[in-house]
C-alpha cells in the first residue's frame, strides 16, 4: 500500500469473509482524508437509525439490513484512488448516500405499517426505479418516492446477495429464471408484500425492457388493487429516435401530469420546471465537460466515478436537488485540476475502453478492478451516454416535448431500444471519438435486447479491429456468474489472447465470494 | 370421425413458408408482405394488389445460425426466423412489416436488414411501434404508425391503393374468414365436438399464412362439411383452454389432444380468439382508424400495461373458458418470451385463485416434436382434472 496511484498489493486486502482485512493505505494525507469521510458516512448511518421508527423498519423489511454494508460498498468503490479522484469518488458516494438515508427516512415516515405520517402521504408521490423523474420538475411541494431504489437496486449494489431471496420468492411463485432478474425481484418484493406502503399515486413506466414492463404489471396488481394506491402507466415509445412517436409521448406526460394532479390536488408550477431544468442544463454541460476530457490522453471522470453518479443524478435527481448541481460544479474542478496536472488514475494506461452493455449490479466496481489489475481505462460507459439535448428553460409547449424526451432517453432504455444504430452504430462512433482500442461488453444474460445484437457486436468489432471482451453476467444475481467468474473472463482475454501480465497480479484472483 | 376433406392439403401448406398458395398469389401480381407479429393489422396489408403472411419456420431443426446472432438466450421462434431467413427461406417477400411487439421479434427483424437476408429489388423493411395501451393516445399513435409504416410504405414503393374504400373492402374480405372461423370454432363448444383441436389449429393457422382470397373458397367448403359431421361418439377425458405465447408447431395441439384432453379453446397469439373476431366498421369514421381501434381494443397481448387491460386478459379467458365448457386451463409460454413469462405467472395464479380453474402451465421450445416430459405433464394433469370431476372438486362446474 502506498502513495502510488492504482495502489500496490490490492489483492492483499482481501480475505475470505464478508469484510475485508483492512481499510487501504493511500499515504497520510489520502488515508486522513479517506477517514474523515468513513467517519462521515458513519455519521449518516448513525442519524438515520437513531430514529424509532427506522429501527422499526430494520426489524419489519429484511432487504433494510444490506444497509449495513454501505461503508464497505464506498471503500469497494474508493480502492487505489488517491488526490483528485479520491475527492470526486467521495464527492459523488457520499451525497448519493445522503440522498438514500433521507429516501429511506421519507418512505419510513410516510409507511402505513411504520410512521403512518398522513400528511405526508398525501404529498408522496411513487416513482418507479427505472424511471426518468422528470414529471416531478414541477411539483415543489410533492415527494416523489422510490420504493424499489432502496429495496432492491441499491440493495445489491452494497450486497451482492441482496436480490437472492426475492429472486427465490418469484420463481416459486411460477416465474422462470431467464428473465431479468431486476424487475424479477422486485415483483418478488411484492409478492412477499416486503415494500413499504405509502403514497397518494404512483406512476409506472415501461422504460428499460420487457421485463421490466411485465414486472410493473404484478407490483401495480397489489399496489393498486390491494393497498388502494391509483397507478398511472407511463408509457414511453420504443423507437424513441423516429418523429412520429414524440406527440404520442408528449401527451403521456401531460396525462400523467394531470394524473398527479388530480391524485394530489398539487398543481404543476412552470416557475420550479423551469428551476429545475436550469440545473439539469448544468449537469448535462459538466458531463459533457467530462466526457471531452476523457477523449484525450488525460480522463478524469470515468470509470466507477461516471457511472454510478451520473445514474442517479440524471435519472433519479432530474434538476430538482440542487446539492447535486453544486457537487457537478465541484466534481468539475476538482477534474479541470487533475487534468492541468496530467494526472492518471493508475501508474500504467495499457488499453482505453468502452464499457458497453448492461453492468453486474452485485459487480459494480468491477470497473475499478478494471484500472487497478490491467491498467484498462474505462473512457465512459453505455449508461452514461444518455441524453445531452438542453432542454428549453422558458418555452412551455417545448418544455412537454423535452420531458418526454428524457422519460424516451432514460439510462439503459436509450440504447437497448430504438433500434440497432442506438446500440450497435453508435458504439463504434464513441469508439472513434474517444480513441478507444478495446470494448468490455457487459453480456447481461437475461437482457433479451442486447443479446439480440450479440453475432452484430462480434461481426464490427473483428471488421473495425476493436478488442472485443465478453463479460457475461446475470445482473442481480451472482448466484449464476459470481465476481470472479466475472474477472476470470478478462483475465483470460488478457492472458490468452493479448498475452498480457496485470499490472497488480494480487488483484487477478481474490477470494471475495461470499463478501458483501 | 371421418377426415375432413381439405385437412391433408391445409397440413401440406403449412409445411412451408413459400406454400403454393403464396406462389400463386405472386404469380398473379400481388405483393407478399411479412409480418412477424400480430399487433399489425391484417386488413390494412391485405389491401387490392397486396397479401400478408404472417412468418413461421415450419419443420426447424438446428438452429446454430440463429443462436450465434441472438444467443440461446432469445426465445426459439426468433431464432427459428433468423435461421430460416438466412437459409434464404424468406426470400420471396416483398417486404417486411415489424412492430417492436417485443424486443426480441425486433432483433430477429433487424438481424435479417443487417445479415442481408433479403435480396429481392424494391424490397424494403419496416418498423413500427404500436401502443402500450389502451387508450385515446395510443389510438392516435396506432393510426399514425400504420399510416407511416404500412400503407405510406406499401403505396410508395408499390403503388398499392390505401384509400378509405380498399381498407373496408380489405375488412370486408377479412370479416369473411374471420366470419367462417369463428363458425367453425363455436362447434367446439359442443359437448361431443364435431371438429378436433388440432383441426381447427390447422385451419386457423392456415388463415394467416396464405392469401385471404385464395383460401377462402377451401374454408367455406370445410365450414359446410362440418355442419352435417358426425362426432366421434366417445368423449375427451377433459377440456382445455390453451392460453399463451404463439404456438406454431402444430404437434403441440395434437400432443395435448393424444393426452385425451380437448383443445376447445385457442388463446394464444394468432389464435382464434380474439385474432378471428370480425371488425365491425360504421359510415362515420374512417376505417384506418376504426380498425385500429378494433386491434388495440381486443389485443389480448400481454404487453399492454395498463391495470385495466391487465385485469381484462384474465378475465376473458375465464369469459371462454365458462363459453367453450372447459374444465382447466394451460398457460403456456415460448421459453424465454419474457411478456408471457409474467403474464403466465400473474395469469395461472388468478385463474386458479380467483376463478377456480385447474391450471397447469409450461414453458416450452419453438418445436415440441414428441416432448416425452411435455405429455406426462399434460397427462397428469388430465388426471388431475379427472379426479376432481370425480370427486365434485372443480368449482366451476
Amino acid at each position: 500500500m502506498s502513495k502510488v496511484p492504482g495502489g500496490k498489493n490490492l489483492g492483499k486486502l482481501y480475505k475470505p469473509g464478508r469484510v475485508r482485512r483492512r481499510r487501504e493505505w493511500r499515504g497520510f494525507k489520502d488515508t486522513f482524508y479517506d477517514y474523515t469521510r468513513w467517519l462521515k458516512i458513519m455519521g449518516i448511518l448513525a442519524k438515520f437509525i437513531i430514529k424509532p421508527r427506522n429501527i422499526k423498519a430494520f426489524f419489519r423489511y429484511r432487504w433494510m439490513c444490506n444497509y449495513l454494508a454501505a461503508p464497505m460498498m464506498l471503500d469497494r468503490h474508493t480502492q487505489g484512488l488517491r488526490g483528485e479522484y479520491l475527492r470526486i469518488a467521495h464527492t459523488e458516494f457520499d451525497l448519493v448516500m445522503e440522498d438514500i438515508a433521507l429516501l429511506l427516512d421519507n418512505v419510513f415516515k410516510a409507511d402505513k405499517r411504520i410512521g403512518n405520517d398522513e400528511k405526508l402521504n398525501k404529498k408522496v408521490v411513487l416513482c418507479d426505479e427505472n424511471e426518468m423523474t422528470v414529471f416531478m420538475m414541477g411539483f415543489p411541494t410533492l415527494k416523489g418516492l422510490s420504493r424499489e431504489t432502496p429495496s432492491v437496486y441499491v440493495g445489491v449494489l452494497l450486497n451482492q446477495f441482496a436480490a437472492c431471496h426475492y429472486l427465490d420468492v418469484v420463481q416459486e411463485y411460477g416465474l422462470p429464471g431467464d428473465v431479468c432478474p431486476m424487475p424479477a425481484a422486485e415483483a418478488g418484493v411484492s409478492i412477499e408484500d416486503d415494500f413499504p406502503i405509502l403514497g397518494a399515486c404512483a406512476i409506472q413506466c415501461n422504460t428499460t425492457c420487457d421485463g421490466s414492463l411485465m414486472g410493473n404489471g404484478v407490483i401495480s396488481k397489489r399496489l393498486e388493487l390491494e393497498d388502494g394506491v391509483p397507478c398511472f402507466q407511463l408509457a414511453a415509445p420504443l423507437r424513441h429516435r423516429e418523429d412520429d412517436v414524440q406527440e404520442y409521448a408528449a401527451q403521456e406526460m401531460r396525462n400523467a401530469i394531470k394524473f398527479i394532479e388530480d391524485h394530489t390536488g398539487a398543481k404543476w408550477d412552470w416557475d420550479y420546471y423551469f428551476e429545475c431544468a436550469h440545473r439539469v442544463n448544468e449537469s448535462t454541460k459538466a458531463r459533457q465537460e467530462w466526457l471531452d476530457m476523457n477523449k484525450t490522453e488525460y480522463p478524469q471522470v470515468f470509470g466507477s466515478n461516471l457511472a454510478l453518479y451520473t445514474e442517479t443524478n440524471y435519472m433519479a435527481i432530474c434538476g430538482k436537488v440542487k446539492a447535486f448541481a453544486d457537487a457537478d460544479k465541484k466534481i468539475t474542478e476538482l477534474a479541470r485540476k487533475a487534468y492541468d496536472k496530467k494526472k492518471r488514475i493508475v501508474k500504467e494506461y495499457r488499453h482505453r475502453a468502452i464499457v458497453w452493455g448492461v453492468q453486474s449490479h452485485y459487480y459494480m466496481d468491477f470497473l475499478i478492478w478494471l484500472q487497478n489489475c490491467w491498467g484498462i481505462i474505462p473512457l465512459t460507459d453505455m449508461l452514461s451516454m444518455v441524453s445531452t439535448r438542453i432542454l428549453s428553460e422558458d418555452d412551455k409547449e417545448k418544455a412537454l416535448y423535452d420531458m418526454a424526451w428524457l422519460n424516451e432517453n432514460m439510462i439503459m432504455r436509450n440504447r437497448t431500444h430504438g433500434g440497432y444504430k442506438v446500440l450497435l452504430d453508435e458504439l463504434w462512433q464513441f469508439c472513434e471519438e474517444f480513441n478507444a482500442d478495446m470494448v468490455i461488453l457487459w453480456e447481461h444474460m437475461a437482457c433479451k435486447a442486447l443479446d439480440g445484437m450479440h453475432g452484430q457486436f462480434e461481426e464490427k468489432a473483428r471488421e473495425k479491429g476493436i478488442k472485443l471482451i465478453w463479460v457475461g453476467h446475470d445482473l442481480f444475481d451472482p448466484r449464476i456468474v459470481s465476481r470472479q467468474g466475472v474477472r476470470d473472463q478478462v483475465n483470460q482475454y488478457m492472458r490468452l489472447v493479448l498475452n498480457e501480465e496485470p499490472i497488480d497480479p494480487t488483484l487477478e484472483i481474490l477470494p471475495d465470494e461470499q463478501s458483501w | 370421425m371421418k377426415d375432413l376433406k381439405h385437412l391433408y392439403y391445409f397440413e401440406n401448406l403449412l409445411n412451408e413458408a413459400n406454400n403454393e398458395l403464396v406462389r400463386q398469389a405472386q404469380a398473379e401480381g400481388k405483393k407478399c408482405v411479412a409480418t412477424v407479429c400480430e399487433n399489425v393489422p391484417e386488413p390494412l396489408i391485405n389491401l387490392p394488389g397486396a397479401f400478408s403472411v404472417r412468418l413461421r419456420a415450419p419443420r426447424t431443426g438446428s438452429m446454430e445460425v440463429g443462436t450465434y446472432y441472438l444467443t440461446s438466450f432469445l426465445c426459439e421462434y426468433t431464432r427459428a426466423l433468423l435461421e430460416r431467413a438466412v437459409e434464404g427461406g424468406f426470400n420471396f417477400a416483398d417486404c417486411m412489416i415489424a412492430p417492436d411487439g417485443c424486443s426480441m421479434l425486433n432483433r430477429c427483424v433487424e438481424n435479417m436488414e443487417l445479415l442481408k437476408t433479403m435480396d429481392k429489388e424494391k424490397f424494403f423493411f419496416d418498423y413500427m411501434e404500436i401502443p402500450m395501451k389502451c387508450d385515446e393516445n395510443g389510438l392516435a399513435l396506432y393510426v399514425l404508425q400504420c399510416k407511416n409504416h404500412i400503407l405510406e410504405p406499401l403505396h410508395k414503393n408499390f403503388g398499392i391503393d390505401i384509400s378509405d374504400e380498399a381498407i373496408r373492402k380489405s375488412v370486408e374480405e377479412h370479416n369473411k374468414i374471420c366470419r367462417i372461423i369463428t363458425e367453425i370454432g363455436n362447434f367446439r363448444k359442443e359437448l361431443k365436438p364435431r371438429i378436433t383441436g388440432y383441426e381447427f389449429h390447422i385451419i386457423t393457422l392456415v388463415s394467416f399464412v396464405c392469401p385471404k382470397h385464395l383460401i377462402l373458397d377451401k374454408l367455406e367448403e370445410t365450414l359446410e362439411e362440418l355442419k352435417t359431421r358426425e362426432p366421434d361418439a366417445k368423449e375427451k377425458r377433459a377440456r382445455v383452454v390453451v392460453v399463451g405465447s404463439e404456438i406454431d408447431d402444430v404437434d403441440m395441439i395434437k400432443l395435448i389432444e393424444d393426452s385425451d384432453a380437448y383443445v376447445c379453446a385457442d388463446r394464444f397469439c394468432y389464435g382464434s380468439l380474439p385474432g378471428r373476431v370480425p371488425i365491425e366498421l360504421n359510415d362515420k369514421e374512417d376505417a384506418l382508424t376504426q380498425v385500429c381501434r378494433h386491434y388495440m381494443t381486443h389485443s389480448q397481448c400481454p404487453r399492454y400495461m395498463n391495470q385495466d387491460k391487465i385485469q381484462d386478459r384474465r378475465k376473458y379467458v375465464a369469459e371462454i373458458a365458462k363459453e367453450y365448457k372447459a374444465d382447466g386451463i394451460i398457460y403456456e409460454q415460448m421459453k424465454f418470451c419474457d411478456p408471457w413469462a409474467y403474464e403466465r405467472m400473474v395469469g395461472s395464479t388468478v385463474l386458479h385463485n380467483d376463478f377456480s380453474y385447474p391450471v397447469l402451465t409450461i414453458d416450452r421450445p419453438y418445436a415440441v416434436g414428441n416432448s416425452g416430459q411435455l405429455r406426462t405433464r399434460v397427462q397428469a394433469f388430465v388426471e388431475s382434472m379427472e379426479i376432481k370431476k370425480i370427486q365434485g372438486g372443480a368449482a366451476n362446474e
